[in-house]
């Protein structure tokens, strides 16, 4: 009987979704940026796990983690697989140092406070668990999506300056994060947190990255000849299956594994115009029901401290992206200036950030993960909720008065 | 290329699953890491067995049952059982796309001809399976160890399981070979229309089974009723989830991808909450899709596009499924078993067609469209287990060995048969 009612739930979020979502106006109303951006699919995935109907039950869920592996690799290779030299050498150094200067003072920003916080907070948990979790916590924050900007795009008469850079940095900013991420899951590595592998974790950040590439290679060779859709649609998603389904297997971030195989796949192959309308009709549905999952993982729950900490979070994410900009801007030369405004623009991390904390429930599954993961979670759809706001106090403006 | 690929991804999955690693890994993502490589792995298989002119599914299978729990153990018995919720979902899907491959109009055509084929089939291998009963009695202990009325019961049960074929590898085959045709109709149709056929006889097959060798009582009723749920619910369930799909297409029409992968998951859940048949209700779904809806078309046509990553899943973790050592244990007869009910499925599709007046290519050629068994013998063959716990056992490990020997020369067997007949890629 749940199972039906599940059903028909399923059936109307699918119909509310045909009449809002990924419907490109309106952005700007409240709300709506919430139903684009598809984060409805959490919840739809919340009400259909343990804490609602228990369709989606822990066992089934169980059944389901290839998908979940899966979709996370997917996450990866789509991202990694954007990140073509050919195209990012078009724009200046240092944009790319931007970025990588900007994610690297929100993390130690995000680190600093947090690491003494969560101290605060959770005074009996061991503190190489907690700085562990502020420094992914941090990582977290690094992240951006650009699908907001991609969504804003037509309704932003003037695209400027601010525009081209912010829709660079978004687009980028995620490799610093997952690459962050795959270096804690390496040297602070399941089950062998309390114990020093320094060497260990070389190993596994390295067999991380190496056999991707050599994943990418394969993939390459297979696809050197003339290949049909369908032979490519399996190579892509067996390829990208079985190296999500070997990082999961090693509890490593199936997110950097699926990245570095799809951009070395992107800079080795010369079959993008075929690829891309592949990715792009399998994109959707993928993230759909990945949501779906996600929201079906969630333990969800809500105390003083989870509140705190989404608030604190969401300061920290402003403050974080706000106030190096000026500096920033004046260390790297750039030829406008970068007010403290135009860190509004970087609120929305979207799917790659529910991606970033999937993939730390599944590679840490200790108890106090639930917690991190609510208020991650939280952090991330009262952001989505925020940020087209925020854009149009940032962007719209700056490049108008410009 | 492929070949190197083959080999490369192999000794990468032997290197993984290698014992030095063990201590860094977590088995509950055994099952990923599994079934990412057999798609790659089965996929790349396929593609060289093709060359060979074997369907690629053959391969699917093969590749299945090499990595599978009795020869490479790169997928443990646990990790098939946990994979059991994908495979239904690709059987979901299979079945859909079987479903909306049905025409009415086609149906109306051959009518007469399925039915035909179907009655006779299942006359004619019920009874070869009971004079084949009698006769083995004097050399297999298999039937000698048991009574006369329980080596009746037995014939029986195992005639009837020998009239189930496999909609889902016959789909998959002409799909593969882009078949199409009188020929491919036929079979297609034949096939679907008797797994509610073959369900609804087995019900009577063994109310008469546990009437001759257990009880000696009239028919259970209690049995009658069940089987009678069971298709009446499927078919009703199907009616619902088609005619939802309808609607959707019809008001809604976007997301299908997702809301098919929905419908597919739930059809699954609800079947397994009610004892239903996720196959039934789908290939009823289907059919209302397609001879209904005029979207249906284009949506069955979206599912083929994605087909063959799903046959891959499904055909590989249903050859890792192939229980090798009951096939070891028992290989003599099973093999017996397969050639008798491969003549008995000639006698039978030949007297059919002949009484149906189809041609006389169709009457001596389309039997080898109708060898490939799988899920639906298999689940026939766990309840026989049930039903009969003093020898259920022993006829399961039977049953389960000759599944495995069709299901390897079935899609061989109807690949042939439509490239003979010059179906292949006419669609």
């Amino acid at each position: 009987m749940k199972a039906i009612f599940a059903f028909g739930l399923l059936v109307l979020i699918a119909f509310l979704g045909s009449q809002f979502l990924f419907k490109r106006k309106k952005l700007f109303l409240p709300l709506s940026y919430f139903f684009l951006s598809g984060l409805i699919y959490i919840f739809l995935g919340l009400s259909l796990g343990k804490n609602g109907l228990n369709v989606l039950s822990p066992a089934v869920l169980e059944g389901l983690n290839p998908l979940i592996s899966l979709g996370l690799g997917w996450v990866g290779f789509i991202f990694g697989f954007q990140l073509e030299y050919r195209y990012l050498r078009r724009f200046p150094q240092k944009y790319v140092e931007l970025s990588l200067l900007q994610s690297l003072f929100v993390i130690c920003f995000v680190v600093a406070a947090f690491g003494w916080l969560l101290r605060l907070l959770f005074p009996s948990e061991p503190s190489s668990l907690l700085y562990g979790m502020a420094v992914v916590l941090g990582l977290l924050l690094s992240l951006n999506s650009p699908s907001l900007l991609n969504f804003a795009s037509s309704e932003i008469p003037q695209k400027g300056n601010y525009f081209h850079l912010a829709r660079f940095l978004v687009s980028v900013s995620g490799f610093w994060g997952i690459g962050g991420l795959a270096l804690v899951a390496s040297f602070w590595h399941f089950p062998f947190i309390e114990s020093s592998i320094f060497i260990k974790g070389l190993v596994l950040l390295l067999c991380s990255t190496i056999f991707p590439i050599f994943i990418a290679y394969v993939f390459h060779f297979l696809t050197i000849k003339k290949t049909s859709e369908h032979d490519l649609l399996v190579y892509l998603l067996g390829l990208v299956f079985f190296a999500s389904g070997t990082a999961a297997y090693f509890n490593l971030p199936s997110l950097y594994v699926c990245m570095v195989l799809g951009i070395t796949f992107s800079n080795l192959t010369r079959i993008q115009e075929k690829l891309y309308p592949l990715i792009l009709s399998t994109e959707k549905p993928f993230y759909i029901i990945f949501l779906i999952l996600i929201g079906a993982l969630w333990e969800f729950n809500l105390d003083y401290k989870i509140a705190l900490l989404v608030v604190i979070l969401l300061i920290l994410r402003v403050v974080g992206y706000s106030f190096p900009l000026r500096p920033l801007g004046k260390i790297l030369r750039f030829s406008f200036p970068l007010p403290a405004l135009f860190g509004l623009c970087f609120l929305s991390s979207g799917g790659i950030a529910v991606a970033f904390i999937v993939s730390l429930k599944l590679i840490y599954p200790f108890p106090l993960i639930d917690v991190f993961v609510s208020v991650a979670l939280m952090a991330v759809v009262v952001s989505e909720l925020l940020s087209p706001w925020a854009l149009k106090n940032s962007i719209l403006k700056l490049d108008t008065e410009k | 290329m492929n070949i190197i690929a083959l080999a490369v991804v192999f000794f990468i999955m032997l290197f993984l699953k290698s014992s030095s690693l063990a201590p860094f890994s977590n088995p509950n993502f055994s099952p990923s890491i599994s079934l990412g490589f057999i798609l790659i792995f089965a996929f790349l298989i396929g593609k060289e067995i093709n060359r060979f002119k074997l369907p690629q599914i053959t391969g699917f299978i093969l590749a299945g049952i090499f990595c599978g729990p009795y020869i490479l153990k790169f997928l443990s018995i646990g990790d098939v059982e946990n994979l059991q919720l994908l495979d239904g979902l690709a059987l979901s899907l299979i079945a859909l796309t079987a479903g909306g491959e049905m025409r009415i109009a086609q149906l109306r055509k051959n009518m007469k001809a399925i039915f035909s084929i179907l009655i006779f089939q299942t006359v004619i291998i019920i009874a070869g399976f009971v004079i084949f009963g009698l006769f083995a009695r004097s050399f297999f202990p298999f039937f000698s160890e048991k009574t006369l009325a329980q080596g009746f019961a037995l014939s029986i049960l195992l005639g009837t399981l020998a009239t189930a074929t496999s909609p889902s590898t016959t789909i998959a085959v002409i799909t593969e070979t882009n078949a199409k045709g009188k020929y491919t109709d036929l079979i297609l149709s034949t096939s679907v229309i008797k797994d509610f056929f073959v369900i609804a006889i087995f019900a009577l097959s063994l109310s008469l089974s546990k009437f001759l060798a257990v009880t000696g009582k009239a028919f259970e009723a209690d049995v009658m009723t069940m089987v009678l749920r069971e298709v009446g619910g499927s078919v009703l369930l199907g009616i619902l989830v088609g005619l939802g799909i309808v609607l959707y297409l019809k008001f809604i029409n976007r997301e299908t991808a997702v809301f098919i992968l929905g419908v597919a998951f739930f059809t699954y859940q609800i079947s397994q909450s009610f004892g239903f048949h996720p196959l039934m209700i789908c290939l009823v779904a289907g059919f209302l899709v397609e001879n209904f809806s005029s979207r249906g078309d284009s949506l069955i046509q979206a599912i083929e596009k994605s087909s063959v990553p799903i046959f891959v899943v499904f055909f590989a973790i249903s050859g890792a499924s192939l229980n090798l050592e009951a096939l070891r244990r028992s290989w003599v007869l099973a093999l017996i078993f397969v050639v008798w009910r491969g003549v008995l499925k000639f006698l039978g599709t030949y007297v059919g067609a002949k009484i149906a007046k189809e041609d006389p290519g169709v009457q001596k050629r389309s039997w080898a469209g109708f060898i490939s068994q799988a899920g639906v013998a298999l689940g026939m063959a766990v309840i026989v287990e049930r039903a009969f716990p003093e020898w259920g056992g022993e006829f399961k490990a039977l049953v389960l060995a000759v599944i495995a020997i069709n299901q390897i020369i079935g899609p061989v067997l109807l690949q042939r048969l439509l490239f003979k007949v010059d179906e292949a890629g006419k669609k």
